[in-house]
């Protein structure tokens, strides 16, 4: 297999009125082709901003900086100009944002909004583009989607609207697709056809799924990279991170799944401003010792593709 | 103790706002000027020397139509214009405020004032200033009188809407599940917070009412007693060849240059007030 | 539903006017005739010759009950009686008619100027927060805002008529213009129109400014933007097809109250460039104390604002889907 996409030690720093916020901390992650990784992490981990600093998703007056490097088919995004990187954003790399009722513009035609990108990358005249968009419609099965094209998001409903945000990735043929908490707020039944039509789409493509969702996360990825407080705390194979959870944090995550017994993890997840010393879960561990409070501990692989970040685990 | 803090703590971020600082020099420099118009001006505004004097070492800015010393005109004008803003705002604000905390509060009164408040938001400001100017004795206090019933709807608007979107807060709803009265609710938990809006209020309608005062006078409905800028470009505009000659430039432009500054100032610290209330003026990301 | 609470304000606001019209000139100190002619703070007294006196006496009908002349007044003002000018001796309707159409042209190209104008600036100001072209556009906008219309308009006409002669300082039209073609007399109103025009634009440009500028700055921090930028758009297409569409929603009816500011300084602006619209009408009526023609002409401004506000309904319902369909 080739490596679509490797990030190597990405910090994304953002000043604000209270502090500099370190939403991402050398982070080291690699996706390859076709592969399904799942980003896991509570909410304020840093994940999102991690998917959003691949494809510097941010306001060219906001004042974030990204350090690293983020190579794709060998070019390295943090190099490209603004309008080369455009060309990558949808086209090569599409994202899903999260929270569907918010990311779609409620003054103009879901149509329209899926045929501009078509239009933008692919060059199509707009009657084209708006008849391709009603077949992205149709692939992620809207019914009637001739229809729906020329309807307002106010007139679909929650899960409709996350199949057009999914509709809008797709347009333009990606090879990676980025989903920020595609099944965030949908309940049950919408959110495990939502689920299924995720993995019909992508299986030509690579996908970064990111999530909070642990059960969804196994239905979809091939690997699980777990992440805590802006950094990775621990990487390995879908099933490995469910049979043998080696961090403290990972086991404290799925301890708190309903069908493990709902034990939440004591404490709360530190904010990006301030960030504890030495193990930045050590505040909130069972197991930390006295050399936790001041050893940051390095991501180290226990075997087999099995990534921790863990002075438990520490031989040196 | 907290109130010092409060300001020291309110003063610091003000600071920060370089439109801010200069607004704010800009208003005390006309505020010393009101406050010591007796001691700074060369004359009595309305001791008559002889007329239309060019400027030269008498008379800095020359003499109007009828003698008097433009410059100590200039000065005591900004007596009339700043007295009347400054008290026109801070009545109507008070009135404002104070409708504004009731309809916000008691929901059938709100509605039927909403309904007035409303009717006088529909009709425009300035002409129906003049029509009632028109009808009555051109003075300071029927002025000020007119300006006050036009002023105070929009203020409660504003803070009716702010109270309505307090009262839904945790420690208001906790205030009254224990029983608090609902004079000491409004007085202890919503003015305060309504009372950073309110500042700014006060401000852009101060500088309305100088360019409402400011208009009437130009179109001859002002107090001729009490002359202020607007009054003087009045007597300018209609001397008749106030456009041919030189005369504009000590006549005309300084009094239409105090007007203007004044209203920039108020302009200027309304803008830096508004970003202290409304932090995403300021132009953060939000993430 | 919420169309027909709107009309109703409209109709209960125009019957507030009228009210205000009636009742005014009867509550001042004596009967309004005797209060015509001795006005406070007239520096002459009006003779009325005994035919106006006798047209006069009929309009205000005060040998009649109350009840009877305000049923007499509303009457006359649906068949569009405003009563008679004393300065003119002329009907009231006639001459605000032959003003309209002045005030409407002065009014209609600034409005279209101020707001095309400062919507764009305020839109690309936001856009661009923080940075140069932000502050810049933020304090020049600012301070030529700050100049009280009736001051601009008279600095015009000393820097662009007096001193450089390129614009007429007063008018709508030369006097005495025998005008050989159609073009010649649309360029000669056009070239007329140029200064109190450009006045009530740049007096006027700041509020839409800033309005749009707060407006936009909420709509930057909005998913949708972010979802515009991760399909590969350009910022200046985001910001055009995106952003000032829904950054002008929240804004359409407090944009529609401007015209009421802009109202009060066209009054100013017409007086300066003795510009014959409505409301040179009114400061006329003012100086001359002629109380039938000052309340023709603040009725005619109201019901124009009027118009302007319900003209911004309609173009909130066009712009906002989420309304149209019920």
């Amino acid at each position: 297999m080739t490596t679509l996409l490797e990030i190597t030690s990405l910090k994304t720093w953002f000043p604000t009125r209270d502090g500099i916020v370190k939403a991402v901390n050398a982070v080291d992650l690699k996706i390859e082709e076709k592969e399904k990784l799942g980003l896991i992490g509570e909410t304020g981990s840093g994940k999102s901003i991690l998917g959003m600093s691949i494809i510097r998703l941010f306001h060219s007056s906001a004042k974030i900086n990204i350090e690293g490097k983020i190579v794709y088919k060998g070019k390295d995004l943090l190099r490209l100009s603004e309008e080369e990187i455009r060309k990558i954003r949808g086209k090569e790399i599409a994202m899903i944002l999260q929270n569907p009722a918010t990311s779609l513009n409620p003054v103009l035609k879901v149509g329209d909004q899926i045929a501009e990108a078509i239009q933008l990358h692919q060059r199509l005249a707009k009657r084209a583009a708006s008849e391709k968009a009603v077949e992205m419609l149709e692939a992620v099965k809207i019914p009637a989607p001739d229809k729906m094209a020329n309807k307002y998001p106010h007139e679909f409903s929650g899960g409709m609207k996350e199949r057009a945000m999914i509709a809008m990735a797709l347009a333009c043929d990606p090879s990676l697709i980025i989903a920020d908490e595609p099944t965030k707020g949908l309940d049950v039944t919408i959110k495990m056809q939502v689920v299924k039509l995720l993995r019909e789409v992508t299986k030509q493509r690579s996908m970064l799924f990111i999530t909070h969702d642990l059960g969804v996360a196994a239905e979809v990825c091939d690997n699980i990279a777990v992440m805590y407080a802006g950094e990775l705390v621990e990487y390995a194979k879908t099933e490995d991170i469910f049979k043998n959870p080696l961090h403290p944090y990972t086991q404290g995550f799925l301890n708190s799944l309903p069908e493990r017994g709902l034990k939440p993890i004591r404490g709360m997840s530190p904010s990006l401003i301030n960030l504890p010393d030495g193990c930045r879960f050590h505040p909130r561990c069972d197991y930390a010792t006295g050399i936790c409070k001041t050893r940051h501990p390095e991501m180290a692989e226990i075997g087999n593709g099995h990534f921790v970040r863990c002075l438990l685990y520490d031989r040196s | 103790m907290t109130e010092i803090k409060d300001l020291n703590r309110f003063w610091n971020a003000y600071k920060e706002s370089r439109l801010g600082l200069i607004g704010l020099a800009i208003l005390l420099f006309f505020v010393t000027l009101a406050v010591f118009a007796p001691y700074i001006a060369p004359y009595d505004p309305h001791e008559m020397f002889k007329p239309m004097e060019h400027p030269g070492s008498d008379h800095l800015l020359g003499t109007n139509d009828i003698g008097q010393d433009i410059l100590s005109e200039l000065i005591y004008g900004a007596r009339v214009s700043l007295f009347i803003a400054f008290f026109v705002s801070v009545v109507s604000g008070i009135i404002g405020t104070a409708f504004g905390l009731l309809s916000g509060y008691f929901e059938m009164f709100g509605f039927f004032l909403m309904r007035i408040v409303d009717a006088f938001l529909a009709i425009p400001r300035l002409p129906l200033i003049i029509v009632i100017a028109a009808f009555m004795r051109p003075s300071i206090w029927n002025l000020i009188f007119i300006f006050i019933i036009l002023g105070w709807p929009i203020t409660t608007r504003i803070i009716r809407s702010e109270v309505l979107s307090l009262r839904t807060r945790n420690y208001v709803e906790a205030a009254r599940m224990v029983g608090a009265p609902d004079t000491y609710i409004l007085m202890k938990h919503i003015l305060p917070n309504v009372f950073p809006l309110l500042v700014v209020r006060l401000i852009i309608e101060a500088s309305h009412v100088i360019i409402a005062e400011s208009s009437l006078s130009f179109l001859g409905l002002g107090d001729p007693t009490a002359k202020s800028w607007g009054m003087i470009l009045h007597y300018a505009f209609v001397y008749p060849t106030i456009f041919i000659s030189d005369l504009w430039m000590w006549w005309m432009l300084p009094a239409g240059l105090c007007i203007t500054f004044t209203i920039l100032s108020l302009t200027f610290i309304g803008y830096a007030l508004e970003e202290l209330v409304n932090p995403r003026l300021r132009g953060m990301t939000r993430i | 539903m919420h169309r027909i609470t709107k009309i109703t304000g409209y109709v209960a606001i125009i019957l507030v006017v009228l009210s205000f019209n009636f009742f005014l000139p009867r509550l001042m100190p004596g009967d309004p005739l005797s209060f015509l002619t001795g006005a406070p703070g007239m520096d002459m007294p009006i003779v009325l010759d005994e035919e106006t006196r006798a047209k006069l006496l009929t309009y205000y009908g005060l040998d009649k009950p109350l009840s009877q002349q305000f049923y007499d007044y509303m009457l006359g003002i649906l068949h569009g009686d405003l009563g008679w000018s004393i300065y003119h001796n002329a009907p009231v309707s006639d001459i605000l008619i032959g003003a309209l159409k002045w005030t409407l042209l002065l009014v209609g190209t600034s409005t279209a100027l101020y707001m095309v104008l400062g919507i764009l600036l305020g839109a690309i100001s936001a856009w661009n927060r923080g940075g140069k072209s932000d502050v810049g556009l933020l304090v020049s906008l600012l301070s030529i805002g700050s100049f009280p219309p009736f001051f601009l308009g008279m600095l015009f006409i000393i820097l662009f008529s007096v001193k450089l002669n390129l614009f007429p300082a007063f008018g709508a039209q030369t006097p005495f213009m025998g005008y050989s073609s159609l073009l010649e007399e649309a360029s000669d109103i056009l070239y007329h129109l140029f200064l109190p025009a450009t006045t009530l634009v740049i007096s006027h440009i700041g509020g839409v400014y800033l309005l749009m500028r707060n407006s936009m700055l909420n709509v930057i921090g909005e998913d949708y933007i972010l979802t515009a930028r991760a399909k590969g758009m350009a910022e200046w297409y985001i910001m055009r097809k995106h952003a000032m569409k829904n950054a002008l929603l929240p804004i359409t009816t407090m944009i529609a109250l401007r015209t009421g500011f802009m109202i009060g300084g066209t009054i100013l602006v017409e007086t300066v460039f003795a510009y014959p619209g409505v409301g040179r009408l009114l400061f006329d009526a003012v100086t001359y104390r002629d109380y039938p023609l000052l309340q023709g002409a603040f009725l005619i401004i109201t019901l124009v604002i009027i118009a302007a506000n319900f003209v911004a309904d309609m173009v909130y319902v066009q712009l906002d889907p989420r309304l149209r369909h019920d």
